[in-house]
């Protein structure tokens, strides 16, 4: 009976899927059949009377020209608006204050709700593999928690745009003369993701066994896609911004919607975005495991919500581990396209802000690190491993204060005489990027031996080979440290420029082989493992309020780079193209970026702390009241 | 259950000082391999050759 049930619901879906399939694609080829009109159709012609209407007594009606002699003319293209300062509305207060707040909190939520389906797809498809329902328990869970972002994007994203369209009016047109009806894939794909969202989360326990499961991980998947796509549409436009293509010199458009899609930044984007979002959403529903951890003395709540701090972590940690190389291609393909704006970045003003990211960064691994040594704790195979945590907090340590230096300092002139210079002899070297790069791939390292110890602290390999792969596995760390030292110091301070540059490279190469020999190793010698008893729940409980730390430092972190990105754009609105001619066409003193970055990190929390009573509010219900003797309450 | 090779203290030691030998060789390659595709060749003392 429950089983014709299931298949009924089943065909429904199905019905439902397939509409939405031809709907999808009569979504992506309509706007793109009328952006191919556009050029020969304009709106004159469209709404041009089609036979002559003459009245009695009054002169002939003026036709427009004959559509053949129209195509003998030459249609300019049109170039992109120059706005003086009166064409920018004054509402009182900054508009790019206004806009700044809305963009970023639009942002944050954004990043949360594409991020949570894509690692609650991956759980739910690992519990469907192990068979066991705590993951599917835990996957649920996790898209309760996120449900609430999805309305709070939404509403952040209305204001924006509403605030855009009457804050940059000439901006806002420019950029919708542009793309066109991409906009509407935009709006389209909204649809699409709120269809697949809802049935989703509330088919969850419908679609929970058998063939329904490979339908609920479709819903999944296409849940997904469409979140996918519009972060990539809205990439693009921030990418066209920055480096425009698709465009001539003075903005008129050359190409069609994919040439000005894919322009220099827009890949680079969407890999950082992408991993980052990961990154940033699994630190988000750490929190709140930290939260219910700490908030309940039931042993089998604790033991759950410490198994869900844990993956939280293991989620954030790993995407954030190639973060970095993804923003380095990021930055490297910025110099690639204007070594102007690569300079503005990270030799001018925006430089100071690459410090503070770095004490972010350092914060992130610090905590993570925390986090996973003191989860060691849960098992009594770890004590093998403990001495190594003295040495792996010591690299850590080193590393994050090499990477915090700051190459130039503020100095009075008594104080530039006393130091010889305006760099100290032995720090100044310290400040600039080979040393950085060194500490930054150690600091990688480190944080990827940690989580290999943890993952060994529960078991006991039985292959006879053992101790000779724990010999390779020494050899592969001390070999790549090495390395990664050698080609900082030598390609960095004695060599040329492109040397120091490309060595950079072989870097990441290094630290990227340590991961992957790591996994292969540990996969190949902890095959029929003996494993050992893990107490989940036997933690620490300061060790939650490394949980808590994660999603303040990351929010922080992606506010800070987020402006950056922004503001390398300098003057303009669309680089080279557009000028902002608005009040705020400059880059504003670190302090005043400082106290709006904080702004939004704290608004921020302060939804999700919102995010989280809610999503807690829906498991508690009020006990009836007992009725008074006498019949008054 | 295989039955571990007990090597002794020194049999670690000489397993771990030829782990890293092979593995210096390997990041070896890989250096010169990385900065080629590059267009950056090193000499086989990894000075640039460029």
């Amino acid at each position: 009976m429950k089983q014709k049930k299931f298949s009924h619901a089943g065909g429904l879906f199905f019905r439902m899927l397939r509409l939405f399939v031809m709907l999808l694609f009569a979504g992506v080829s309509l706007p793109s059949l009328a952006v191919a009109d556009d050029g020969a159709v304009n709106t004159q012609e469209r709404i041009a009377p089609v036979a002559e209407v003459r009245l009695q007594g009054q002169p002939p009606v003026e036709m427009v020209a004959a559509p053949a002699q129209k195509k003998a003319q030459v249609v300019e293209p049109e170039a992109a608006p120059q706005p003086s300062r009166k064409d920018y509305p004054n509402v009182g207060i900054s508009s790019r204050a206004i806009v700044w707040v809305l963009a970023q909190m639009h942002l944050f939520f954004g990043a949360l709700v594409l991020a949570v389906p894509l690692f609650v797809l991956m759980i739910e498809l690992v519990g469907v593999f192990t068979g066991d329902d705590r993951y599917d328990d835990m996957a649920h869970e996790f898209m309760k928690i996120s449900l609430t972002g999805f309305s709070i994007t939404a509403i952040f994203g209305g204001s924006l745009a509403l605030a855009l369209f009457m804050l940059y009016p000439d901006f806002m047109g420019y950029m919708m003369h542009v793309f066109g009806a991409q906009v509407l894939v935009y709006a389209l794909m909204f649809f699409f993701e709120s269809f697949f969202l809802y049935v989703y989360y509330y088919g969850w326990n419908a679609f929970r066994y058998g063939n329904l499961k490979w339908v609920h991980l479709t819903l999944g998947l296409l849940l997904n896609a469409s979140g996918l796509t519009i972060m990539l549409l809205a990439n693009s436009w921030a990418t066209f911004m920055m480096a425009p293509s698709g465009v001539n010199e003075v903005g008129a458009v050359v190409g069609n919607v994919w040439e000005i899609m894919k322009g220099p930044l827009w890949n680079p984007i969407n890999l950082h975005r992408f991993i980052a979002n990961i990154g940033f959403g699994g630190a988000v529903v750490g929190a709140y495991a930290a939260f219910k951890f700490l908030s309940t003395g039931d042993p089998a709540k604790r033991a759950h919500y410490d198994w869900m701090g844990y993956t939280s972590n293991f989620i954030a940690i790993l995407a954030f581990l190639p973060l970095p190389f993804a923003g380095y291609w990021l930055m490297a393909e910025i110099y690639a396209y204007s070594q102007q704006m690569g300079i503005t970045a990270m030799g001018g003003i925006l430089a100071w802000l690459f410090i503070v990211q770095a004490v972010l960064i350092g914060t992130i691994l610090l905590a993570g690190n925390f986090y996973l040594w003191s989860g060691m704790s849960r098992t009594d195979g770890s004590e093998r491993y403990k001495g190594l945590i003295k040495i792996i907090a010591f690299v850590l340590v080193v590393s994050f204060l090499i990477w915090v230096t700051p190459h130039t300092l503020i100095l009075s002139a008594a104080e530039i005489s006393l130091l010889g210079g305006s760099h100290h002899h032995i720090l100044g070297p310290l400040g600039i990027m080979p040393a950085k790069n060194i500490a930054v791939n150690l600091m990688l390292i480190a944080t990827f031996l940690s989580f290999q110890l943890y993952r060994r602290s529960d078991k006991v390999a039985t292959v006879g080979w053992a101790p000779l792969g724990n010999a390779l596995l020494i050899g592969v760390y001390v070999a790549a440290v090495a390395n990664i030292v050698f080609l900082g110091v030598y390609f960095g301070y004695f060599t040329n420029t492109v040397y120091k540059v490309g060595s950079s490279v072989a870097q990441v190469g290094t630290t990227l082989v340590v991961i992957v020999f790591g996994l292969v190793i540990d996969s190949l010698m902890f095959r029929n493992a003996r494993v050992l008893s893990s107490h989940w729940g036997r933690i620490p409980d300061r060790s939650q309020y490394a949980l808590f730390a994660l999603p303040i430092a990351f929010t922080w972190l992606m506010a800070l780079m987020g402006y950056v990105r922004s503001s390398v754009k300098t003057h303009w609105h669309v680089y080279t193209v557009m000028k902002d001619n608005s009040p705020d066409n400059f880059i504003p003193t670190i302090g005043y970026a400082g106290n709006m970055i904080t702004l939004v990190t704290i608004l921020f929390l302060l939804c999700v702390l919102f995010m989280f009573w809610v999503a807690n509010l829906s498991g508690s219900r009020q006990a009836k009241p007992e009725p008074v003797v006498g019949g008054v309450a | 259950m295989e039955a571990q090779k007990n090597i002794g203290i020194l049999g670690r030691l000489l397993a771990v000082v030829i782990a890293i030998a092979i593995m210096l060789v390997v990041f070896y390659g890989l250096d010169h391999l990385i900065m080629g595709m590059q267009g950056l060749p090193l000499n086989p003392d990894l000075s640039p050759a460029g």
